[in-house]
């Protein structure tokens, strides 16, 4: 904990918090919020919460940005705020900011000091899952316990809750009329106008590279940072690279919108249905171990960690589906699939 | 496994795994999806009620997910509050999927399989805030929650879009002041589970933070269930919403803010802490009292009959607010029991609405006319619906509303009794002005035949039956809530009021 690195990191972020918003340029508002997500990302890896950083880096300046820019690059990059009749409600939205923060303020006084190891939330819960991880779930990195064992069923639902995102983006924008085209002269095409055969062959080589690690992610997150949310950005992240290097029609041709949905849909049946599995075999909901029933040479608690790797693996298979389908949908209008 | 054993569990995870059922049914064939939805409601249904019977029988019961013991895995807790929030929520819902089904085919016949997936996940949040025991969690099903009501509002026309993305922003706000409250509380005292907050808490009640946390979940919860003065998203969003999703966000959202908001004070905070240690109750009191007045008059403003529906929502949500800031036993029951009420009669006519404009093409109250002869079977379900909106015995509303000004009486806040007697007589205006344009003017006959003939057009089935059934079910619940509230309600609202 260097209080020096921390001040400066936390004035970036206020600065970069204020351009995001003030910056008329909707692009540069996208990037200055990607270089806001890194600093969180260091500010994070500074505090020692490298899993939260690890999705930081990957969902917040990554992906997010790519459909960020992709959504800038379908629409307009100048804002168009109305001029008049805003004054009376952006009064009282500053007054009611200024407010909240003066409150904030107020209750900081009671907090605990900063890095203060002796704070009720490092010494209530948090000591038995550093003390007991590794006897109760045999799975060293206590983030990857907590996340899909102590709390597995919040992020289910946290899963539940990417499938949704990637549902609603369908429902709003995919259009299934064929008159119904979009005015832009090929939507598929991100980076039109720059058939660039350096970027195409260096993207080629880096996407099973790419892909390896994604996998790596996932399977080592039981023993480091990582697991199924991260390592499936990342998978999507290099068929999106393709996507942006080439034109999304070669992504769809690989992924059709059906196998992208089946594949969203699979993920998150594997989570749930684990956890609706161990209630079959007698079990709660998600105690994973009662599946050392079913598996086989697995005592009650390396099943605990088993369970933990199967519902991983769907995270990553559901997150991957469903960045791609976002993608692919803002940047096609919604028209998908190219033949349509 | 035994079903019943499991039954807690499994009102939330039979809607979710049916919802991807129903997605992935919808790439093979559209027709497939309802009965998936209906099948995967109903089931959670029947483990609502089973589980509210276990209840009434041995208490309260919890469950842990995992198997993990609280404070260190997440916890289910079902007390008599939350088992007949349950099973109502459960009840509307699948009332108003079975309506669905021509409506949707009329309004969003290529998004059959988006529609229902989020429908079906929309009911699943709605259930998982109300069954869990855990703050955090609650959270993580009130995202799940708001995002599918976005979704489905915007799947409207373009109008839907922009009440969507007005809703989304204020939505995220009020999320987000929610758990930052929880963030506070996590720091001061390192638990999420309510029930380990509310032994923790007393010995911090003193300090500031406390307080403020308070403020921020209050705040939080006033945005989700549309509280006046942070009211602004709702009329638009609820309007334009397709019907269909209309009947399921309408009466269900703002009521499981509400229910959310009265288990925060009872469950996370004591009684003795936001009645007595914080002075709030006169405030937020005169506030409801702001509330009540202020949808009623501006209900009265409106020419379209949904987006009037939609003000009266604003109105009842001052009605249980109030009611629950009252501290008296009485005042709690009412709004409790107006959770209940509520929830069926916006049902009744959301459902009505629906049927109007599946059958008109339009929402306007000029719309209405003529129907009294067109649709008698309608027409009469809504009248109840109505009658109990007004507060007129016996159907549900009244008895509500009775708690409710009994409770203000015992807590001497008269002038919350008087709003609510206003905002009565403002219902009685209201409807009886629609009842007088659908029931007089005859619709205005283009072709100059004489309208003694007026061919009876009712509503397809699917429409009618769920609204007969909520209608009918508006004077039972009238009949019984005696029964309810001693069998029930009693037994959460807490014996030191």
């Amino acid at each position: 904990m260097i209080w020096q690195l921390d001040l400066s990191i936390l004035t970036l972020i206020v600065i970069c918090a204020f351009a995001t918003i003030m910056v008329k340029d909707l692009l540069s508002a996208a990037i200055i919020f990607g270089a806001y997500s890194f600093l969180m990302c260091l500010l994070w890896t500074e505090m020692g919460a490298v899993d939260v950083a690890f999705t930081e880096a990957s969902v917040g300046a990554g992906v997010s940005t790519v459909l960020f820019i992709a959504a800038v690059h379908q629409t307009t990059r100048r804002v168009g705020f109305r001029k008049s009749g805003r004054g009376l409600s952006k009064a009282v939205g500053l007054v009611a900011a200024l407010l909240t923060g003066l409150v904030l303020v107020i209750a900081e006084k009671d907090f605990p000091g900063f890095a203060n190891p002796f704070t009720p939330a490092s010494l209530h819960v948090s000591p038995y899952y550093i003390t007991q991880t590794l006897h109760d779930t045999n799975v060293p990195n206590m983030v990857t316990s907590v996340l899909a064992d102590y709390r597995g069923f919040d992020t289910m639902f946290e899963t539940a809750v990417i499938f949704t995102a990637g549902l609603a983006v369908i429902a709003i924008l995919r259009r299934y009329k064929k008159d119904d085209r979009c005015d832009l002269p090929d939507p598929h095409v991100i980076s039109a106008g720059y058939p660039d055969t350096i970027i195409r062959f260096v993207a080629r080589q880096l996407v099973p590279f790419i892909q390896l690690f994604a996998l790596y992610v996932v399977a080592h997150g039981h023993h480091s940072p990582g697991g199924g949310f991260q390592g499936g950005v990342i998978l999507g992240a290099s068929f999106i690279l393709l996507a942006i290097s080439y034109d999304s029609r070669m992504i769809i041709g690989r992924m059709s919108e059906k196998w992208n949905i089946l594949l969203g849909n699979i993920g998150v049946l594997i989570y749930a249905g684990i956890g609706f599995l161990c209630l079959l075999l007698g079990a709660n909901f998600l105690d994973y171990s009662i599946l050392s029933k079913v598996l086989p040479a697995t005592d009650k608690i390396m099943a605990r960690s088993h369970g933990m790797l199967g519902i991983e693996t769907g995270v990553a298979i559901a997150v991957m589906a469903i960045v791609v389908s976002i993608y692919i949908n803002i940047v096609s209008c919604g028209k998908y699939d190219k033949d349509e | 496994m035994s079903f019943v054993e499991q039954a807690p569990v499994l009102i939330v995870i039979l809607p979710l795994l049916s919802a991807f059922l129903v997605n992935m049914v919808g790439l093979i064939n559209r027709r497939y999806c309802l009965p998936f939805a209906i099948l995967g409601i109903f089931g959670s249904f029947t483990a609502s009620v089973i589980t509210l019977i276990r209840i009434m029988e041995h208490g309260v019961i919890h469950y842990r997910l995992g198997g993990w013991p609280p404070p260190f895995g997440i916890e289910y807790v079902i007390d008599h509050f939350n088992g007949l929030v349950l099973v109502t929520v459960s009840f509307v819902s699948l009332l108003a999927v079975i309506f669905s089904k021509e409506s949707i085919k009329q309004e969003l016949p290529e998004k059959i399989p988006q529609f229902y997936t989020l429908f079906v996940l929309l009911v699943t949040g709605l259930l998982g805030m109300t069954v869990t025991g855990d703050a955090f969690n609650l959270y993580v099903l009130l995202e799940i929650s708001a995002l599918t009501g976005y979704a489905l509002i915007a799947m409207g026309d373009n109008k839907a879009l922009v009440a969507s993305f007005n809703y989304v922003i204020l939505g995220t706000i009020g999320a987000s002041f929610y758990l930052l409250g929880v963030g506070h509380l996590y720091i001061m005292t390192g638990s999420l589970n309510m029930a380990n907050l509310l032994t923790i808490l007393p010995d911090l009640y003193s300090l500031n933070v406390i307080f403020i946390a308070l403020l921020l979940i209050l705040v939080g919860t006033w945005i989700k269930m549309a509280f006046f003065p942070m009211h602004g998203w709702l009329p638009n969003a609820y309007t334009y919403a397709p019907s269909a999703a209309g009947c399921l966000v309408a009466p269900l959202v703002t009521k499981v803010s509400v229910y959310i908001m009265i288990r925060i004070m009872l469950s996370v905070f004591s009684p003795l802490y936001v009645y007595s240690v914080v002075g709030l109750s006169d405030t937020i009191v005169w506030m409801a009292v702001i509330a009540i007045l202020s949808g009623s008059i501006l209900a009265l403003a409106q020419t379209d009959f949904k987006k009037m529906l939609t003000y009266l929502i604003v109105a009842e949500v001052g009605y249980m607010v109030g009611g629950a800031w009252l501290a008296s036993s009485s005042g709690l029951t009412g709004a409790i029991l107006h959770i209940v009420n509520d929830a069926l009669m916006t049902l009744c006519l959301f459902i009505f609405a629906g049927i109007v404009i599946y059958k008109r093409g339009g929402q306007q109250l000029q719309d209405l006319a003529g129907l009294y002869k067109k649709m008698p079977i309608t027409m009469a379900a809504f009248t109840v619906g109505a009658l109990s909106m007004i507060g007129v015995p016996p159907t549900a509303g009244f008895f509500s509303k009775w708690y409710l000004i009994l409770g203000a009486i015992d807590a001497g806040k008269y002038h919350f009794m008087a709003a609510l007697l206003v905002s009565s007589l403002v219902n009685a205006i209201l409807f009886f002005r629609v009842i007088e344009i659908a029931y007089f003017e005859p619709k205005v006959d283009h072709h100059g035949g004489d309208s003694h003939k007026v061919a009876i057009d009712e509503a397809p089935l699917s429409m009618l039956v769920p609204l007969i059934i909520v209608a009918l079910s508006l004077i039972v619940i009238g009949l019984y809530s005696g029964d309810i509230v001693t069998n029930i309600i009693q037994h959460s609202v807490p014996a030191g009021l």
